[in-house]
């Protein structure tokens, strides 16, 4: 056998080894209620943000709280000890990796979505131009 | 119709160059294929398809002179400019609003491909037909990503010449019906702007020199795939490899940038974050330094030749993919600054068109390309080379595949989420990749070709092995930094510099000429080095735990009270003021130690400070103060940016609807409108006659059951309403209250309440890491491209005939 060989074996036996574990690193979009069948284990959630209800941010406590809806329909309270993001009301889609507990869930990072904030927002500018 | 004031003939001028662009691509694929076949007409052919190339070239660089006039003379009735730029964008940014957009990125890629095509037409002689031919075909894909026309219904391309009104959402709305609508509607006076983040020098930089680099892997692929296309396998490879050392260059270069840029203006600290877009420029410059060095190999061995073309191409496929990547919106939830939306369809078509060429011309041809059966010594160099260039492989790989995980999603039905911690994911896969790579850096300059004497080799490095061992131990205990891998890596990126630059000035005998490895060797293991140092050792002074739990990332902010001073790290800070500077709001904070005689001393000062946008929102960007050893990085993770009239002291305002003898609770304080009082023609302590007159009786009770009260009045004289507000004051505490409008629905009234800006001191929330070592990453960062320069400088002089 040639030593190439070798390593060609060995490169493939690396590659299986990275593609197996993606999966097992990688962790699982779930929703609230799942959430909370296991309190303080870390999970990602994918929720829309409530505009309706309040967003704060106490800048004295780094803390905000807001209110986001998963795909099922489910609402939480949402805490997120950390400094808002720019732009954060204008996002639709918010990836949360964190953990429930009774209170609500606690984030520890927010990623935000806003497909309109480049584009879609002007049409909405305008349209009502054209109605007035 | 004609439209007031629209310049509707540039755009015109814009969207002809864009067909011409297109269509002279299409001939110049064509002809310069014709002429590859090697029939008598060649030279005609040949006249055909330089001209089409060149009216090409000309063309896009028509496009790009349309689209900056039109972005510098602010028509704001196109939806690029209107959507990139501004009336108060200062020039030197307005080049940045090429890469800002879809449009304008491809614009730049679709550049510096017709200079390269350029240049290969003057350089590649008998290899110009055939290599030609995938440039040209490669410049009818970039064209039609600009051409913004229908086919069929099916939309091709986005223009970066359509007028907002032409949209299709906009068509058929009955402004666009307006001769004047430029005149009548206000948005079209000015622009959105460019993004604050974009308002950096970092960044009118970094995006063309990466794009270059883009650009630049361009030519080994064509080579590769002209050679495998007109079965000549080896020759190829000795015009390729000057190219690919130019392509690391620049693209490391470049990437370098992206890294210095995020460093210094992003709020994240620190230069690399394994985010999908950084993760997407890194890899295809992880594989082309691999094909590179198997170029190398083949050079001066004559194998290795299978893994050399396979790694080229796949270098630029990396490319497209990440192209797919990041622009069609595949990435979505796992990004931060991936592109929305866009032309996924039209990018898929272009990854797969070139994937299933190259795959089809790589394993019809896999049997024809000539191997050596003979096996290589274990104590050869390219046997280490060889091993070193699939390292790189895996790594890649690795990166690719984890960054990859929506696309896997999307293939297999699946819904797997990012990793939790992915930075501490990737780092944990990367460092023993980068550990034998280091190493292997160390050691395989000093390895020869065939066969390496054992003895002669362990001479040679002893004193570079030993040396470092001992440096390494002493960083470490002075850094008090033991976990295990580390300690190693330290030790192997001292030992790969040590030994690098001992062998150029040993065995190269200081030579400059021909130092360029060894010196890029050495950048790279100081690259390494650095990011180590820095990454491993950081420390965030800014913790802070007296509220929170532990484990909690809000622990790594301070907040601090303007004219307090207090205790960071071994820092004491002072926040002294702010200032506004054009559209920057700064915030000045010292920092102080303490000597030996207890008494605070003068460090140095920082101003971290906000970008003020209305449009997209503010951005905060950090200040770091740079020192020989380290550096400390200074960010505002909150201000109150919050400015009133100089006037008016008087801020915050908050709405409060209340009913006659209702109470509601304002800023700690119960607050009673006791009465509500109407009267007309009546006088208000001036002789002005009123029409009709409010008068709001308004009590204020504090928490000790303290109280004041005042009245606040709502007058209305010749139809225009006029305010007379009240204050309080409650010790310290003062307010305004505004009798702003009447309910008469609800019975309530609405009164706008003010804090004074004496009732709470200003203060900001900031965050504070120290980076050790972090300047050994920049010093790398330069040796290794300055090393990198001086070795393809040597390359194009070898290379010549």
């Amino acid at each position: 056998m040639k030593k190439t060989e070798i390593v060609l074996i060995l490169l493939i036996a690396v590659i299986i080894g990275v593609v197996l574990s993606l999966t097992y690193n990688a962790s699982t979009y779930i929703t609230f209620a799942d959430a909370e069948k296991r309190m303080g284990k870390e999970f990602t959630v994918i929720g829309d943000l409530n505009k309706e209800k309040e967003i704060s941010f106490k800048p004295r406590l780094n803390l905000l709280t807001f209110y986001a809806t998963d795909s099922l329909a489910n609402e939480r309270k949402v805490y997120y000890h950390d400094a808002k993001p720019q732009d954060f009301e204008r996002s639709e889609k918010i990836t949360m990796t964190g953990f429930a507990t009774d209170s609500g869930f606690v984030a520890n990072t927010i990623l935000m979505k806003c497909p309109s904030k480049y584009n879609e927002q002007q049409l909405v500018e305008l349209d009502s131009i054209a109605l007035h | 119709m004609e439209y007031i004031g629209e310049h509707s003939f540039i755009g015109n001028i814009g969207q002809a160059f864009i067909s011409i662009a297109f269509v002279a691509a299409i001939l110049a694929a064509f002809c310069f294929y014709k002429a590859s076949k090697n029939t008598s007409d060649q030279s005609d052919w040949r006249k055909v398809a330089r001209a089409s190339f060149i009216i090409h070239g000309i063309s896009v660089i028509g496009i790009v002179a349309t689209l900056f006039i039109m972005i510098y003379n602010h028509y704001f009735e196109y939806q690029y400019v209107w959507q990139h730029s501004s009336r108060d964008l200062p020039a030197r940014y307005m080049l940045s609003c090429f890469w800002e957009g879809q449009e304008g990125s491809f614009l730049l890629w679709t550049f510096w491909n017709v200079l390269l095509g350029g240049i290969l037409i003057r350089r590649a002689h008998k290899w110009e037909f055939s290599v030609m031919s995938i440039v040209s075909v490669i410049q009818v894909f970039l064209s039609s990503m600009l051409l913004g026309i229908y086919v069929f219904g099916v939309k091709i391309g986005s223009s970066p010449f359509i007028l907002i009104r032409n949209l299709e959402e906009n068509i058929g709305l009955p402004w666009t019906e307006m001769v004047d609508y430029l005149q009548k509607i206000p948005q079209f006076m000015d622009g959105r702007g460019l993004n604050p983040l974009l308002q950096n020098y970092w960044m009118v930089i970094h995006p063309p020199v990466l794009f270059l680099g883009f650009a630049l892997t361009m030519i080994p692929f064509t080579y590769a795939i002209a050679a495998l296309w007109k079965k000549q396998y080896a020759q190829w490879v000795k015009e390729a490899l000057p190219w690919a050392f130019t392509g690391v260059l620049v693209l490391g270069t470049g990437i370098l940038m992206g890294g210095a840029w995020a460093y210094e203006s992003l709020s994240f600290g620190g230069f690399w974050a394994w985010d999908p877009v950084e993760n997407s420029s890194l890899v295809p410059w992880i594989t082309l330094i691999a094909s590179a060095h198997l170029m190398l190999i083949f050079k001066a061995r004559k194998s290795a030749l299978r893994a050399t073309f396979a790694l080229t191409i796949l270098t630029f496929l990396l490319i497209l993919y990440s192209t797919y990547l990041t622009r069609s919106g595949v990435l979505g939830d796992t990004s931060v600054h991936a592109f929305a939306g866009g032309l996924p369809d039209q990018l898929l078509i272009y990854l797969l068109t070139f994937v299933l060429v190259s795959a089809y011309l790589f394993i019809s041809r896999y049997k024809h390309i000539p191997t050596i059966e003979k096996d290589e010594e274990t104590s050869s160099r390219e046997f280490w080379m060889f091993i070193g260039a699939m390292v790189l492989f895996i790594s890649a790989f690795q990166i690719t595949w984890f960054t990859s995980l929506p696309v896997i999603n999307k293939v297999l039905g699946t819904h797997m989420a990012p990793p939790i911690d992915a930075i501490a994911l990737y780092n944990s896969w990367q460092t023993p990749f980068a550990l034998i790579i280091v190493v292997l850096i160390g050691v395989s300059q000093f390895l020869s070709y065939k066969k390496t004497d054992i003895k002669k080799l362990g001479k040679q490095l002893s004193f570079s092995i030993i040396s470092s061992a001992f440096l390494a131990m002493l960083l470490a205990y002075s850094l008090d930094m033991w976990h295990l891998l580390y300690v190693v890596l330290l030790w192997a990126t001292i030992f790969a510099a040590i030994a690098n630059f001992d062998y150029w000035r040993r065995i190269l005998q200081g030579k400059l000429r021909i130092a360029g490895p060894s010196i890029a060797h050495m950048g790279f293991a100081f690259v390494v080095m650095g990011a180590l140092l820095s990454n491993a050792n950081k420390q965030v002074i800014s913790m802070n735990d007296s509220f929170i739990s532990k484990d909690f990332p809000s622990n790594e902010n301070l907040l601090l009270e303007k004219g307090d001073t207090v205790a960071m790290g071994d820092y004491y800070v002072h926040y002294k003021y702010d200032t506004l500077k054009g559209i920057n709001m700064n915030y000045h904070v010292e920092y102080f130690e303490k000597n030996e005689a207890g008494q605070l001393e003068f460090q140095f000062s920082l101003d971290p400070f906000i970008q003020l946008n209305e449009i997209m929102g503010n951005v905060a960007e950090p200040a770091t103060e740079h020192f020989l050893l380290y550096d400390v990085y200074t960010h505002l993770t909150y201000a109150d940016v919050d400015e009133h009239d100089s006037n008016d002291p008087y801020h915050h305002e908050s709405l409060i609807n209340i009913n006659q003898g209702d109470s509601v609770i304002y800023d700690k304080h119960f607050l009673y409108l006791d009465s509500l009082m109407v009267s007309t023609k009546n006088d208000l302590s001036s002789q002005t006659a009123l029409d009709v007159m409010l008068i709001a009786k308004i009590r204020m009770k504090n928490m000790l059951g303290e109280e004041s009260a005042t009245q606040a009045v709502y007058a209305v004289k010749n139809n225009t309403a006029q305010y007379f507000p009240g204050f309080l004051i409650d010790g310290e505490l003062k307010y305004k209250f505004v009798f702003s409008d009447v309910n008469t629905e609800a019975g309530s009234i609405q009164i706008k309440a003010f804090e004074h800006i004496d009732n709470e001191k200003p203060f900001i929330v900031l965050k504070a890491i120290i980076f050790p070592y972090i300047n050994l990453l920049w010093i790398g960062m330069v040796l290794m491209a300055v090393g990198t320069l001086i070795a393809v400088i040597q390359l194009f002089k070898k290379s010549k005939p």
